[in-house]
Parts: C-alpha cells; sequence; structure tokens
C-alpha cells in the first residue's frame, strides 16, 4: 500500500508542475499593463513603475516564472496587494470553512444518492426510479446560486428554519452544524445527481450481468445479491464520478459561499475580485489547482480501498 | 459498402431511441419556446426593459407587472425576456466556438498521433483538471467583463472536453477499413480528417455540444450573479438575480423569475442532450 500511495504522490507532480504554470500563463494574459488595471488609468508613472517593482513585473518572462515556482515550492503564496497580509494566513483562516463544506456535500451526496440510484435500478420505471430521474435532472440543471437563492427564500426567508446569513460564531457544534444545513444540502443536492445516476446507469448494467444470474441461481438472498455483489462492482466507476466532480463541487462551493455569506475561499476570491488584488487572485488558483490535485490523489487513493486489483496492479 | 448498409439500418432504431421516453420532444419544444421568446422580444416585452420609474420601486407581481419591478422601477418580465437574448447567445456561441476549435484539435491529434497527439493530450488533461467556473471565472476577471471577453472565455472552458472526445472518437474511426480505403485512393490526410473522418464523428460531438450548451449558459449566468457578466444596465439572467439577492427579504420575486427561466432552459437542454446520448449509444441504460 505505501508503495502505491508513493507512485501515486510521484505522478501528482508533474500535474501540479503544469497546473501552476497554466495558473502562471494566465495571470499573465491581461492585455495591456496589469498595473494600470490595479491602480487605474489616473495613476502616476511613479506609482506603477513601483507597482510594478513590488510584483516583479519588471523582471524578464523566466525570472519571473521562476521566482512564482519557488516561492510556492517554499510553500509562500505572496502578499495581498491590498492588505499586505501574507496570502497563505488569509487562506489558512477560511479554508476550514471550505474544506467542512465540501466533506458535507460529498457524505450527503453519497448517502441519498447510491440508495436511490441502487433502488432505482432494482425497480426499473417504478415510482422510485422516476424520483431518481426528477432528482438528478434537477441537480444537474440547478446552477449552485440558483438553488442556493430558492433554498434560502423557503426555509430561511419564508420558514425561518435556518439564518439567513451562515456566519459561523461560536464554538457551538449546535450552532457550527445549524450554519453549515443549508449551504451543505445546496451543495449536496448536486452531488445526489451525480451520485444518483451514476449509480442507477452503473447497477443497470451489473444486474444484468452473468456473476449476479449465477449467485441468485445458487440460492443468495437478493438483497445480499444486490448490496454486496453487484453495488461492489459498481463502486469503482461511483468513485471516479465523485472524483470528478470534486472540481465541480469546489466551484460550487465558492458559489455556495457567497449565497449564504459563509466565510471560505468563495468570498475570498469575490474580495479579490473586487479590490483587484491580483496577488491574492493568483494566489488563491494556486490553492484551488492544489485542492483539485489533492482531490486526484485522493480518488486513485480510494481506488485501491474500493478494488484490491487496482493496488496489485 | 457494409458501413453504408449499416447506418441505414441503424437510423431508424436511434429515433426510436431518441424519442421513446419523451424527453428530447419536451426538451426541444421548451428550447425552441425560449429561442422565440429571445428573437420577438422587442415584440412580446409590454415595457422597455431599461424604462425605470422611481414611483414603482420594488413593486410585488400585479397585473400591470406580471413579475413586479425591481429596484430601479424596471419591470422585470421584460428583464427576463430581454435577458433570455444574452443567455442564448453567449451560451450558442460559446459552445460553437469551443466545439469548432476542440473538434478541429481532437481530429488532428487522434488522426496524426505521435508527439503532437501526446502533447495535445497532457495540455487537455491539465486543462480538464482546473474547475470549469473557476477558470472561467478567472478569464473573465483578467481580460475584462464584456460581451466578447465573456464568449472567449466560457469557449476556452469548453475547448479541452471536445479535443478529449473528437480525439478518442477519431482514435477509433481511423482503424476502420474505409479510412483504409480512402488512404488506398491516394487521398490527402486533410481529406481524410475533415471530409471522412469528421462526419462520423460528429454524432458524438453533437450530444457533447448540447449538454455544454447547458454548461456555458449556467456559467454565462453565475459570472453575470457575481459580478462579471455583460455589464449593467443590459438585462441578463444572472445580473436580475443579483439584484434580487440584494432585497432578498423584502422582493424575492425579483430572484425567483429568473431562476425560472434558467432552470427551464437548464432542463430543456439536459433533455436534448439525454435524449441524443441514448439515441448514439444504442447499449446505455435507458
Amino acid at each position: 500500500m505505501l508503495r502505491f500511495v508513493v507512485n501515486r504522490l510521484l505522478l501528482a507532480l508533474p500535474t501540479l508542475w503544469a497546473v501552476l504554470t497554466l495558473v502562471f500563463v494566465l495571470v499573465r494574459v491581461v492585455p495591456g499593463d496589469p498595473t494600470i488595471v490595479v491602480l487605474g488609468d489616473q495613476a502616476t508613472p511613479a506609482a506603477r513603475a513601483a507597482l510594478r517593482e513590488r510584483l516583479g513585473l519588471d523582471k524578464p518572462l523566466v525570472a519571473q516564472y521562476a521566482d512564482f515556482m519557488l516561492q510556492i515550492a517554499r510553500g509562500d503564496l505572496g502578499k495581498s496587494l491590498v492588505t499586505n497580509r501574507p496570502i497563505t494566513t488569509d487562506v489558512a483562516a477560511v479554508l476550514p470553512y471550505t474544506i467542512e463544506l465540501t466533506i458535507a456535500a460529498l457524505i450527503i451526496g453519497s448517502v441519498i444518492g447510491i440508495p436511490l440510484g441502487v433502488v432505482a435500478a432494482q425497480r426499473r420505471d417504478g415510482f422510485v426510479d422516476w424520483l431518481a430521474r426528477i432528482v438528478s435532472l434537477a441537480g444537474l440543471s440547478f446552477p449552485a446560486f440558483v438553488s442556493g437563492i430558492l433554498l434560502l427564500i423557503a426555509f430561511a426567508v419564508e420558514l425561518r428554519w435556518f439564518p439567513v446569513i451562515s456566519t459561523v460564531t461560536g464554538t457551538d457544534p449546535m450552532q457550527r452544524l445549524r450554519a453549515l444545513a443549508l449551504p451543505a444540502i445546496n451543495l449536496g443536492l448536486i452531488m445526489v445527481a451525480y451520485v444518483t445516476r451514476v449509480t442507477r446507469s452503473g447497477m443497470l448494467k451489473a444486474l444484468g450481468d452473468d456473476y449476479v444470474r449465477t449467485a441468485r441461481a445458487k440460492g443468495l438472498p437478493k438483497r445480499i445479491v444486490v448490496w454486496r455483489h453487484a453495488l461492489r462492482n459498481v463502486l469503482i466507476p461511483i468513485v471516479t464520478v465523485i472524483g470528478l466532480y470534486l472540481g465541480v463541487l469546489i466551484g460550487n462551493a465558492v458559489l455556495t459561499e457567497i449565497v449564504f455569506n459563509r466565510p471560505g475561499l468563495g468570498k475570498l476570491i469575490v474580495s479579490a475580485l473586487n479590490q483587484r488584488d491580483y496577488s491574492l487572485l493568483q494566489g488563491l488558483m494556486v490553492v484551488t489547482a492544489l485542492a483539485v490535485v489533492v482531490a486526484n490523489i485522493l480518488t486513485d487513493l480510494t481506488y485501491g480501498l474500493v478494488d484490491p486489483r487496482v493496488k496489485a496492479g | 459498402m457494409s458501413s453504408a448498409t449499416a447506418v441505414v439500418v441503424a437510423a431508424p432504431s436511434a429515433w426510436k431511441r431518441a424519442t421513446r421516453s419523451g424527453g428530447l420532444a419536451v426538451g426541444l419544444a421548451l428550447a425552441l419556446t425560449m429561442v422565440v421568446i429571445a428573437i420577438a422580444a422587442p415584440w412580446i416585452a409590454p415595457f422597455d426593459p431599461n424604462d425605470q420609474d422611481v414611483l414603482l420601486k420594488l413593486e410585488p407581481p400585479s397585473a400591470a407587472h406580471l413579475f413586479g419591478t425591481d429596484a430601479f422601477g424596471r419591470d422585470v418580465l421584460s428583464r427576463v425576456i430581454y435577458g433570455a437574448r444574452i443567455s442564448l447567445f453567449v451560451g450558442a456561441l460559446a459552445t460553437l466556438a469551443g466545439v469548432v476549435i476542440g473538434t478541429v484539435i481532437g481530429v488532428v491529434s487522434g488522426y496524426l498521433g505521435g508527439v503532437i497527439d501526446r502533447l495535445i493530450t497532457a495540455a487537455t488533461d491539465v486543462l480538464l483538471s482546473f474547475p470549469q467556473l473557476i477558470m472561467g471565472l478567472m478569464l473573465v476577471a483578467v481580460l475584462g467583463a464584456n460581451l466578447f471577453n465573456l464568449i472567449l472565455a466560457i469557449a476556452i472552458t469548453a475547448v479541452p472536453a471536445f479535443i478529449r472526445v473528437a480525439r478518442a472518437s477519431t482514435l477509433a474511426m481511423k482503424e476502420r477499413d474505409f479510412v483504409d480505403a480512402c488512404r488506398a485512393l491516394g487521398f490527402g490526410d486533410p481529406r481524410i480528417m475533415f471530409l471522412h473522418v469528421l462526419p462520423n464523428i460528429m454524432d458524438e460531438v453533437v450530444v457533447m455540444a448540447s449538454l455544454w450548451f447547458a454548461a456555458a449558459i449556467r456559467t454565462e449566468s453565475t459570472l453575470a450573479f457575481i459580478g462579471l457578466g455583460v455589464p449593467p444596465p443590459t438585462a441578463t439572467w444572472g445580473g436580475i438575480i443579483r439584484d434580487g439577492f440584494d432585497n432578498l427579504l423584502d422582493a424575492s420575486w425579483l430572484s425567483i423569475f429568473p431562476s425560472l427561466a434558467i432552470l427551464t432552459i437548464m432542463i430543456a437542454l439536459n433533455l436534448i442532450g439525454d435524449g441524443l446520448r441514448d439515441a448514439s449509444d444504442p447499449r446505455a441504460p435507458q
């Protein structure tokens, strides 16, 4: 297992390098002079030159690239243009909230999505199957901010079951959970859609396979065949889909945080955009890139857990 | 000859598969209605979408203003109708650009193989690993929010997905006998790629395009909601929801109607995408 983990980590390095290079290029494709974008066109040439030097934009591109990579290798994301605080401090303060939200959504997605998909496949064209299809169509169709606002209107504004602003105050676990509930349901519903869909189609195929017929023929109860034999073989595509959509989930977590006014990377991104804080924006892109690479590694490690053949091979 | 016969046999059953659940028909009907509304906006909108009336600020839905009015006293129904234009226009153009660029690169990469293919595949993997929404957001943030940059940014996020689909289909297609026959006849690579391989992979590209059309509209409305859409006062669905979000406690209708509009077009396009996919893949569980 250790060798598998080490191999996987080594494989992630080229991807990480490529994604970081992409971030470097993206931030530098700004047409025209980035200092005008940051300072406005009324800025004096001296102020622009000073900013240029502070950002390291006066150096040749290769030197900028080397600086950028070395800085990240040291675990340093630079300083915010606006507050002058280290970006790692700002990110570290809010990252737990985003991780908490994403994990809650993953749990909701798996706990509802997998059983719904299995039952839907078993009773094809029945009531549960139709419900599963409607849930997955709705989950795929709702942009995260639209479903978030509709949930807010229904449960916070009209019914007043949850707070309108999900700011987390204090350490009371019940309060924290209450503030997490609506945002997690919003993000979780999207995950339910993806998980239900892939579980349903995987199970439909698996239930027609020879090994399922054999298991049934030798007298095993249907419950055992469906949940232990068939589902086990569908777990790989389910994990793949969850892993693939972690990227989507991170993007939607950002939106959910904005709608529910919850601390997290989302609010940080919006404030960076509003204040034209390009250093912070670049730092946040690096964090997102790292998150995606880590998510991919975790997905591959999970393969090893659900399918012993992956580890051996 | 044999492949021509296969197509003739497959065609009716594909149509049957596509129309079996009725989802495709519902999706097409909804989407067409939206397109008609967008085109006919100047004739069917009851008011000018940018006409302000300070005496009618945040009026709830009434007979005169079916969807109510916003914080500037503008008619929300008219703004939702005009908003369809921006969403559909940006979505269609960005998807089209993504399809054309992605498919051409994908076909060339898959057909030629070798170093070019390896480089393109590696670049595609990296681009695909980045969340589409964050990528679009960053691109619009650095390029500046206007109609052209919005289309460009959304198109860029779509390109890698189409490269992957077109490449994978091309890899399967180039081993087929008819491609060997083309080579034996002395056809050049460009001719084989674009006149013979391309038409045969189009069904998969079209399925993907219908789903990406939905994704493009979602990205456009999301960016508008964050404040990176077509600048005000132009009516966009995401923009109206953003205005409504600022007045959520006392004017919830402002967010609800444009949300329903987005939802309708998303459901329509997803139904079309699913219907087309079922039609193109006989093995797909229905």
